[in-house]
C-alpha cells in the first residue's frame, strides 16, 4: 500500500480507538451520542476534524508553506488574545479562547512547523549557520514564551522540541547544539524562577510520588497502579478498578493510556504503541519521499511532534516522564487537538500525494531546467 | 540547486538517524510497559485493591435481655453514624464541610474506629441523615454507617441488674482477645451484661465492597451479616420491679423480692444510674461526677453495701437458742427495760421494759433483753456457726459480679483484726445484730429464704432462661439446692410462729389485715452515719411461702415504720396485680 493510504487507515485507527477509550471511561456516558457526553462531543470534532482534513489534503501545501509569516503572526495574536481575554481551567491557567472551546497552544503545534519549513527553505542558503540558528530561535522564543506566560509547560516544551528537531534534521551539527544547550541551560535556569509552584511540584513527583501520595503524587501512582492491575490481558472493556470508580484522575484525557492498558491490558497496551510507532514510521517514510525541501522539513517536524507527545504521555502514564498536561495524539479527548491532529494528517496526505505523483514530473522537470 | 541536493542529502541521512531515535523510544516504552503491567503486576494488583476493596466490620448484635413476662429489659437498636474514610479528606476539612451542610454548630466526637475510619458524629439524627445523603456528591469519602446501640428500656430502674455496655478496655482486651474481640467493640461492664457476656456477645459480620473515589459504596461483594446468638430471659418482673423502685424514691435503700427456690424478682436500688448514658458514651467530667457523687449511685446497695442488720439478726439468735436447746418454747425471761451484766446496763429498745417474754414475744416485739441473755448462753462462736450454716459470710454465687460477703465477728476475727478481746459487750451487741456485724441486704434476703424453706438454701439467681437466635428456649434455669440447714422441726416452728406474731402483734403492725398470714421480722440498726436504718424482711403466706421480701431503708428510723409501711404497699401490689395462685401466668 502506499504511504497516503497506510497513514490514513492508521489514523483513522487510532481516531475510533480513542472514541472506544473515551466511552469506556465516559463519566457522561448515559448521555449518549450527545454534546453532553465526552465520547459525544469527541465524535463531533472528528466529524468536523475529517472534514478540515479534505481541506488540507487537496489544497498544496505548498502554498500554505508561503502563507508562513501570514499563520505565523496568527498565531502570536492569538496567543496575545489568550493571555488578554483567555478563560482559565480548573488548574487556574489561562489556556482557553471562545468560553473553553478553543484552545490556540493547540494550534502552534501545525503552524510552529508551517513556519519554521518555510522560514528554513526561504533560508536554504544559510543552512547550517549561527546567524540562521539565531534568527529561527528568535522566532520560535515568541510563541514560546507567549504559551509558557499562559502557563503551559507542557505545550512549550513540544514547540521547543519542534524547533531543536529542526536543527536536527535540517542537519546543523555539534557545536549548534552545544551552543543551543548553553543557551537553554541559561533559560532554564532563569525559567525556573519563574515556575509556578504546582509545576515545580510536578517535577519534584516524578522523582518521587510516594513522598506525597495523596497530593502531588497522586495522579502519577494511580495511573501506574492502573496499567499495573491491568496485567497481560487486561481487566476487560468497561470494568476497570482504577478507572471505572474514579481512582484514576483524568481518565479521558492525559491519562487515557492508563485507563486503556488497565481495560485492555499489556497486549492493548503494546497494540496501541505498536500502532503509534508505524504511524510515526509511515510519517518519516513520508519525509523522505518528499519531492522539495518543505515537504521534507513539515513532514519530519509533524514527526518530531508526534514522537515527542507520545514519549512524554506515555510516559508519564508509566511514571517515567514528569506530568506534563501532554495529550496522546487522536486517543485522549479534547477538541483542539484532535481537529490539529486530523488536518495534520492531511497536509502528511498531501506530501506524500505530491511526492508520488510530482516524483516523475519533478525529474522531468529538473532534466528540462538542467 | 547544488545546496538543494546537499541539503536532501544531509536531511535523508539525519532522518534515517531520527528513525532510530523513534525506535529505540518504542522499544523503551514497550519495555516500560511489560515491566509495569505483567513482572509488577501483583504489587499494583494489591495497590489497586487497597484503593477499591474495603472491608467493613459489623458490629456484633448483642443478644436481648427480657423480663420473666418477655417485656424488653436491653436490646440493640440501629443508630446512625458519620464516619470519614481516612486519606479522602482532611478532618478539618470534612467538619467544614459537614457544618456547612447541616446548617448549624454540630458537636464533633472525632475518634478512631476500625482501621482507616474516623468517627465524625455519633447518634446522627434521621433528619441530618438525610440532609448528608441528599449532598453524597460535595462529601467525598464521607459515609453514613448504620450501627447497634445498647437501650434500656427501664433507664435506671434496673440498672445495677442489667448493668451496662461500653468499648472494651486496654485491660479487658488483653484478657479477651484470645476470644476474637478487638480493639472496637464493645463488652459488658456490670451486672448480667458483664456475668453472662459470653452469652450475649454475638457473632461479628463483615461486608466486603467495593468503594469508588468518593468513597461511596458502589458493589457489595461479600455479606456476612452479623448475628445474635443467644437472648437472656431473667426472672425479674419488671412491672413489679418498678413498682418497688417507685417506693424507694427520694430515699437510700434496696427492695428485694424474690421466691425461696432462689428466682428473684425484684431487686431495686436507689439511688441509680440512667445505663443509657454510660452505653452512649460518657465523658470525663460526666464519669468522675458519678463516681465521686456523695450518693453513690453505682453501688448495688443490694449486695455491695455492707449495714448493721438490727434487730432481724434476732431470728438466728433465736434459731440457734432453740437448737441448742439454751431456751424452749417455755422459757421466759423477764425484761425490765434493761440487762444489768457486769456492773454495767444494757438497754432494750423499749426502756419501759416488756415484762415476761417468751420466744414468741420476744420476736414479735424485738425484745433486746431476751435475746441478750439467749447470746450470753450461746456465746458468739455458737451464733456466728448458724449464721454460717445458711451460708451467710460467703458470697451466695448470685449472677450479678462484685457480690461483697458479710462480716460475722467472733472473738478469734477481733484479736486478729482489731487486735483487741472479745468483751460480754461484743456478745449483747452481736445478739441484736449491732456492733462488728456488718451484712449485705442480700445476705439478709437469702436468711430469710433459708428460714421460709425451712432450711433449704437455693441458689439465688436472675437468669431463668436462655433463648437461640431463633427465639427458642434452649436452657431453663431450675432451682439448685445449695446446702441445707436441719434443724428440728419444734425450732422453725416456734421461730415462724414469732415471726407471724411480729405482724399480728408486734413491731410490723404496718402489714396487719393483709388477706395473707404474713411472717416478717422489723430491724432498726443503729450505725455512725445518722439515723437508724430501718429494715424489714419476711414471707407469706407462712405456712407455704411463695415470695420473699427485704426493705431496707438508710437512715429512715424504726424499722416498724418506713421500711415497714413500704414493704406493705408492695405485698398489696402483688396479691392485687399478681396473686398468690395464677401468677405463674
Amino acid at each position: 500500500m502506499r504511504n497516503d493510504k497506510i497513514l490514513l487507515c492508521l489514523a483513522c485507527v487510532l481516531c475510533f480507538l480513542g472514541l472506544v477509550a473515551i466511552y469506556s471511561v465516559d463519566p457522561a456516558r448515559e448521555a449518549g451520542w450527545s454534546m453532553q457526553s465526552f465520547f459525544g462531543r469527541q465524535f463531533f470534532w472528528n466529524v468536523f476534524g475529517w472534514s478540515l482534513f479534505i481541506f488540507f489534503a487537496l489544497i498544496d501545501y505548498r502554498v500554505l508553506v508561503k502563507l508562513g509569516w501570514l499563520w505565523y503572526f496568527l498565531l502570536l495574536l492569538a496567543l496575545g488574545a489568550v493571555l488578554v481575554f483567555g478563560e482559565s481551567d480548573e488548574t487556574g491557567a489561562r489556556r482557553w479562547i471562545f468560553s473553553q472551546s478553543v484552545q490556540p497552544s493547540e494550534f502552534a503545534k501545525i503552524i510552529l512547523p508551517l513556519f519554521l519549513s518555510f522560514y528554513l527553505s526561504k533560508n536554504r542558503e544559510n543552512i547550517p549557520s549561527y546567524a540562521l540558528l539565531l534568527k529561527s530561535g528568535f522566532w520560535v522564543f515568541l510563541p514560546v514564551g507567549l504559551i509558557f506566560l499562559e502557563p503551559d509547560l507542557g505545550t512549550s516544551l513540544v514547540l521547543l522540541v519542534v524547533w531543536l528537531g529542526m536543527l536536527f534534521i535540517s542537519g546543523f551539527g555539534r557545536n549548534h547544539f552545544a551552543l543551543v544547550g548553553l543557551g537553554l541551560g541559561g533559560i532554564g535556569a532563569v525559567g525556573w524562577s519563574f515556575l509556578k509552584d504546582y509545576q515545580k511540584e510536578r517535577l519534584f513527583t516524578f522523582l518521587d510520588p510516594w513522598k506525597d501520595p495523596l497530593g502531588s503524587g497522586y495522579n502519577v501512582l494511580q495511573s501506574q497502579i492502573a496499567i499495573g492491575a491491568g496485567g497481560l490481558g487486561g481487566q476487560g472493556w468497561l470494568s476497570g478498578k482504577q478507572s471505572q470508580l474514579r481512582f484514576l484522575p483524568a481518565r479521558h484525557t492525559d491519562f487515557i493510556f492508563a485507563s486503556w492498558c488497565e481495560q485492555m491490558g499489556f497486549l492493548g497496551g503494546v497494540a496501541l504503541i505498536l500502532l503509534l510507532g508505524f504511524f510515526i514510521w509511515i510519517m518519516i517514510r513520508i519525509a523522505r519521499h518528499a519531492p522539495d525541501l518543505e515537504g521534507k522539513l513539515l513532514a519530519s517536524l509533524f514527526g518530531v511532534i508526534f514522537v515527542f507527545q507520545v514519549l512524554v504521555n506515555v510516559g508519564m502514564n508509566m511514571g517515567v516522564m514528569p506530568v506534563t498536561g501532554i495529550p496522546l495524539p487522536f486517543v485522549s479527548y479534547g477538541g483542539s487537538a484532535l481537529v490539529v491532529n486530523v488536518a495534520i494528517v492531511g497536509l502528511l496526505y498531501n506530501i506524500a500525494n505530491s511526492g508520488r505523483k510530482k516524483v516523475a514530473k519533478c525529474r522531468f522537470r529538473w532534466d528540462y531546467q538542467q | 540547486m547544488i545546496w538543494d541536493e546537499k541539503i536532501s542529502e544531509e536531511i535523508q541521512h539525519r532522518l534515517t538517524v531520527f528513525g532510530w531515535i523513534c525506535f529505540l523510544i518504542f522499544t523503551l516504552l514497550v519495555v516500560r510497559l511489560w515491566y509495569l503491567s505483567v513482572f509488577q503486576e501483583e504489587w499494583y494488583k494489591e495497590k489497586s485493591e487497597r484503593n477499591w476493596l474495603r472491608i467493613i466490620p459489623l458490629q456484633a448484635l448483642r443478644g436481648s435481655i427480657y423480663d420473666r413476662y418477655g417485656k424488653v429489659l436491653a436490646e440493640d437498636l440501629p443508630r446512625f453514624r458519620l464516619v470519614l474514610l481516612e486519606g479522602s479528606m482532611d478532618v478539618k476539612e470534612a467538619q467544614r464541610k459537614v457544618k456547612e451542610i447541616l446548617g448549624e454548630e454540630i458537636g464533633f466526637q472525632v475518634k478512631d474506629m476500625s482501621p482507616g475510619e474516623k468517627v465524625l458524629i455519633e447518634d446522627l439524627p434521621l433528619e441530618k441523615v438525610i440532609k448528608i445523603e441528599e449532598r453524597r456528591e460535595e462529601l467525598p469519602g464521607i459515609l453514613v454507617e448504620s450501627y447497634s446501640h445498647r437501650f434500656y428500656p427501664a433507664e435506671e430502674v434496673l440498672a445495677h441488674v442489667i448493668g451496662y455496655v461500653g468499648r472494651i478496655t486496654a485491660e479487658e482486651l488483653k484478657n479477651l482477645s484470645s476470644s476474637g474481640y478487638e480493639v472496637w467493640d464493645t463488652v459488658g461492664k456490670g451486672g448480667i451484661e458483664l456475668f453472662y457476656e459470653s452469652l450475649l456477645r454475638g457473632e461479628k459480620g463483615y461486608r466486603k465492597v467495593g468503594v469508588d473515589a468518593l468513597g461511596r459504596v458502589r458493589s457489595v461483594l461479600e455479606h456476612s451479616p452479623a448475628r445474635l446468638r443467644n437472648s437472656l430471659v431473667l426472672t425479674v418482673d419488671l412491672e413489679f420491679q418498678e413498682y418497688c423502685y417507685h417506693l424507694l424514691q427520694g430515699k437510700r435503700g434496696t427492695i428485694i423480692v424474690g421466691r425461696p427456690t432462689g428466682e428473684i424478682l425484684v431487686l431495686a436500688s436507689q439511688p441509680s444510674f440512667d445505663p443509657n448514658t454510660l452505653s452512649g458514651g460518657l465523658t470525663t467530667q460526666e464519669w468522675s461526677r458519678l463516681v465521686q457523687s456523695e450518693k453513690r449511685p453505682f453501688t448495688n446497695r443490694a449486695t455491695q453495701a455492707l449495714y448493721p442488720p438490727g434487730s432481724i439478726f434476732k431470728l438466728v439468735v433465736a434459731l440457734a437458742g432453740l437448737e441448742e436447746k439454751v431456751i424452749s418454747a417455755r422459757t421466759s425471761f423477764s425484761c425490765p427495760g434493761f440487762l444489768e451484766y457486769s456492773g454495767k446496763r444494757y438497754y432494750c429498745w423499749n426502756r419501759a421494759g416488756h415484762g415476761s417474754v417468751n420466744v414468741e414475744r420476744a420476736l414479735a416485739h424485738s425484745c433486746n433483753v431476751f435475746f441478750y441473755n439467749v447470746a450470753l448462753a450461746l456465746g458468739p462462736e455458737k451464733i456466728v456457726q448458724y449464721a454460717q450454716k445458711f451460708g451467710l459470710g460467703t458470697p451466695s454465687g448470685l449472677d450479678i459480679p462484685g457480690e461483697k460477703a458479710s462480716l460475722l465477728p467472733t472473738p478469734l476475727w477481733k484479736r486478729q483484726n482489731q487486735r483487741e478481746m472479745w468483751y460480754p459487750g461484743d456478745t449483747l451487741n452481736l445478739a441484736i445484730g449491732q456492733g462488728y456485724l456488718l451484712m449485705t441486704p442480700f445476705e439478709v434476703y437469702r436468711l430469710l429464704c433459708g428460714v421460709a424453706t425451712r432450711g433449704k438454701i437455693y441458689r439465688p439467681h436472675f437468669l431463668q432462661a436462655v433463648l437461640n437466635r431463633e427465639g427458642k428456649l434452649i436452657r431453663e434455669v431450675t432451682p439448685v439446692l445449695e446446702r441445707e440447714v436441719n434443724l428440728r422441726g419444734e425450732t422453725w416452728d416456734l421461730l415462724l410462729k414469732g415471726m407471724e406474731l411480729v405482724v399480728t402483734q408486734g413491731t410490723g403492725y404496718a402489714c396487719r389485715d393483709v388477706p395473707v398470714n404474713i411472717a416478717a421480722k422489723t430491724g432498726t440498726a443503729q450505725n455512725p452515719h445518722g439515723k437508724d436504718h430501718s429494715w424489714f424482711g419476711g414471707f407469706f403466706p407462712v405456712d407455704q411461702p411463695r415470695v420473699v421480701f427485704l426493705v431496707m431503708l438508710e437512715n429512715s428510723g424504726d424499722g416498724s415504720g418506713e421500711a415497714a409501711h413500704a414493704a406493705r404497699r408492695l405485698i398489696d401490689w402483688f396479691l392485687k396485680y399478681r396473686g398468690l395462685t395464677d401468677e405463674e401466668r
